[in-house]
């Protein structure tokens, strides 16, 4: 019983691949989703690690001391913004941000000189906060430069005006010793391939086949249920594999440090195609057509980006989507994910995650089962 | 062909696709519900309601370890541990029993008061803090680091009780106050702009390149070309269909938003439902296009995610468009989605009126005239070919 069932689950195991070989369309898809992903990672990073930014400003000094001026110095230099104008009062500063001409208006206000020597200076900044990353450089860029006025006046040992030094310095240890760079989605990357690649398969495996009128033939051959299901999911499994090698020489050529058991990386890739399989193997149950299926899924995933860990940590969720995070096993298999590839986590350290992944889809698969019988 | 026979073909094709539509429940399901809920729903989990506030650091379980044990590191401690930042600071830890509690999820953090701390801040040297981070987890530590310097940076060790550091106090620089007049959106609000459109985008597209490509499947649309029914009747009949739809989705996010989690967009219905049209119109456009090049339903639902990546990576929802660089700032440049999200972002945060972004408004409208154009030619070429 035993040797037939795994017999009939390498025999349907074989056919999904051979179909998969045959169809140029998926198997192409296939090898594309992890290079598409990481050439739009690249081309965020690239944006972010910019080494002028550019961002329009426009400045009104007011006070027109050597101070102030100092201080337009530094702007002019800054590698987040370019003074496109300096403009005489206040209004016109915050008008060019109004009407759309710069991002930020920098305003040094009278007095700033004079207040400097006090050490109570301030000066305004009025950015059009739609922009949401320019309008972070503008505010950088003034930090900046007051920051380097402070280091200028003590390297020349001249005049300081009133300013200080931030009394502490924050250092930063991160612990898998790595330099700060734009490499922590990566990961997330990797687990959003499993997702999509299981949803993708399952399209493959079930919904096309209902299509093509192929799946009740192969559901009354006397092979059994559970072997149809065991072999497309080992199908999967191969597959899984194969794009999870492909992720982690991507990585390897972009130059990131693997820290981790490559066993381990590939069985948590595995866990989470496997539980994505045994949700859309339960889905498919339910909506027939396979194009439906995608576009359900595609929908269902973009949102997963967002709560299970994929570009940021659900720790910084609100406290509702940390809940639905905490929910997700996805959330649990990006996490490990994460610990395997930056921290060198062992077996002992992930075990949590891996058998949440495996426990749900453990409820799910006769879920599925049991709801394609009854279709039937 | 008179215009009223024009009209009474496209209400025709309309009502077919209203007909369809009623009896997939599937269809439904997706468009009118699922879309909306998913979007709106997960915005509004992940970045809270527009009028709650919550500090991403509050209860971040972090080590504190405190090397000095002097006055200034406790007012320091103090200081964050009655912040609404801080409420999870936990202490009893030695330095290396902490660190080696980073990467098993019982801390993520710890932030170290080195020995001689007070003594650098009393001889008006700079002290130190060492934070060391969990930075498997994306863009904690960087929000760690960065609540933790907003706080430090202007303590002052001498003030005995400090614990609530005004935001002008916070974002002072070597003395130097900033004072921030721009006005600031809730992320939800921010998001909205992004759920409006993305929603439009994700549903319209498949309704027309994947309508189509679903009948050209089942056979039905080359019978309906060759029907003396005029290209420009089909065209506009399912976008009449379309358009109802995208005035239900609109309504249904606008609605979750607005009751669910607080929003209060910046601008009045009329402009948001006129901008949720143009976006769909331009999806329309795009969808007809792609219809037109005979693609099959697979093909389509694939073009369809490459298109919300791309969107994701070019039209300034991750990262602004006048940052991105090089060919990704002319692909930027080139796309009409940019353009809509921008005149979104500026009608629902900055309150702007429609009709002051004239560049946004005529760019989205010549992509609309553009892409319905060449989807015309295309699908009255492949008309010809069938019938000859």
């Amino acid at each position: 019983m035993i040797k037939s069932l795994v017999q009939d689950t390498a025999a349907i195991t074989g056919k999904e691949l051979k179909q998969l070989r045959r169809d140029p369309v998926s198997l192409v898809l296939t090898i594309m989703f992890p290079i598409i992903l990481i050439g739009i990672f690249i081309v965020i990073v690239s944006a972010f690690s910019a080494t002028t930014h550019n961002v329009p400003v426009v400045v009104a000094d007011l006070d027109g001391t050597p101070a102030s001026k100092a201080l337009l110095d530094q702007l002019t230099q800054s590698r987040f913004v370019h003074v496109t104008e300096l403009v005489e009062t206040e209004n016109q500063a915050y008008q060019a941000v109004a009407n759309g001409q710069a991002i930020g208006a920098i305003v040094i206000p009278q007095g700033f000189g004079a207040n400097l020597a006090m050490g109570d200076a301030f000066v305004i900044i009025s950015t059009d906060n739609s922009k949401l990353t320019s309008s972070q450089f503008v505010s950088a860029a003034v930090s900046q430069g007051a920051q380097n006025l402070v280091t200028q006046a003590v390297q020349q040992g001249g005049v300081s005006f009133g300013l200080k030094l931030a009394p502490i310095e924050v250092i930063v240890r991160p612990l898998s010793g790595r330099p700060p760079s734009g490499d922590p989605i990566l990961p997330g990357f990797l687990g959003m391939i499993a997702t999509l690649g299981g949803f993708d398969d399952i399209v493959n495996a079930i919904s096309r086949e209902r299509e093509r009128g192929t799946f009740p033939r192969l559901t009354l051959s006397p092979v059994s249920l559970i072997a149809v299901y065991s072999g497309k999911m080992f199908a999967t499994v191969v597959l899984t594999i194969l794009r999870t090698a492909l992720m982690l020489i991507i990585f390897s050529l972009y130059g990131l440090d693997i820290h981790g058991s490559l066993i381990l990386i590939f069985l948590t890739a595995i866990l989470i195609a496997v539980f994505t399989l045994s949700l859309g193997l339960t889905i498919s149950a339910r909506i027939r057509g396979s194009a439906t299926l995608t576009v359900l899924e595609i929908a269902m995933t973009f949102p997963l980006f967002t709560l299970a860990g994929t570009f940021n940590s659900p720790l910084l969720l609100a406290p509702g989507g940390k809940a639905i995070a905490d929910s997700l096993p996805w959330t649990y298999g990006n996490d490990a994910l994460r610990r395997l590839i930056y921290l060198g986590a062992g077996f002992n350290a992930i075990a949590s995650d891996l058998l949440i992944l495996f426990v749900s889809s453990l409820i799910l698969l006769p879920i599925a089962i049991l709801l394609s019988k009854r279709t039937m | 062909m008179s215009v009223a026979s024009f009209f009474s073909d496209s209400i025709a094709v309309a009502e077919n696709e209203f007909r369809q539509f009623r009896r997939n429940r599937s269809a439904i399901l997706i468009s009118l519900v699922v879309l909306p809920l998913f979007f709106t729903v997960s915005l509004g989990a992940g970045q809270g309601g527009a009028g709650s506030t919550f500090s991403p650091t509050a209860h971040i379980p972090i080590a504190w370890v405190d090397n000095d044990n002097s006055l200034a590191s406790i007012r320091l401690w103090e200081t964050l541990a009655t912040s609404p930042d801080f409420r999870n600071l936990i202490e009893g830890y030695t330095e290396q029993g902490a660190i080696a509690q980073l990467g098993t999820k019982r801390i993520y953090a710890v932030i170290v008061v080195p020995k001689g701390f007070q003594n650098d801040l009393e001889n008006g040297n700079q002290a130190t803090l060492i934070l060391y981070t969990d930075d498997s987890e994306p863009g904690v530590s960087d929000q760690i680091q960065a609540t933790l310097t907003s706080y430090t940076q202007n303590f002052d060790p001498n003030v005995e009780v400090q614990a609530h550091l005004s935001q002008i106090q916070r974002e002072s620089v070597a003395g130097v106050g900033i004072v921030s007049k721009g006005a600031t959106f809730a992320g939800f609000d921010i998001g909205l702009t992004i759920v409006i459109a993305i929603v439009q985008i994700f549903a319209g597209f498949y309704e027309i390149a994947g309508g189509i490509s679903r009948e050209r499947e089942d056979g039905t649309y080359a019978r309906l070309l060759v029907s003396p029914i005029p290209i420009g009747s089909i065209m506009l009949g399912k976008t009449l269909f379309d358009t109802v739809l995208t005035v239900i989705r609109t309504f249904t996010v606008l609605a979750i938003s607005i009751y669910g989690y607080g929003a209060r967009p910046n601008t009045d219905l009329f402009t948001l439902l006129a901008l949720s049209l143009i976006v769909s119109f331009v999806t329309m456009g795009l969808g007809f296009v792609v219809a037109a090049l005979k693609m099959g339903q697979r093909a389509v639902v694939i073009i369809e995610f490459f298109l919300i990546l791309f969107l994701f990576a070019f039209s300034g929802l991750i990262i602004d468009s006048n940052l991105l660089v090089g060919f990704s700032q002319a692909i930027s440049n080139a796309l009409p989605f940019s353009y809509a999200f921008d005149a979104l972002r500026r009608t629902v945060l900055l309150g702007r009126p429609l009709l002051s972004l004239t560049f946004d408004l005529e760019y989205l409208i010549g992509s609309v005239i553009v892409l319905y154009a060449l989807a015309f030619i295309l699908l009255h070429f492949s008309r010809e070919r069938l019938i000859t």
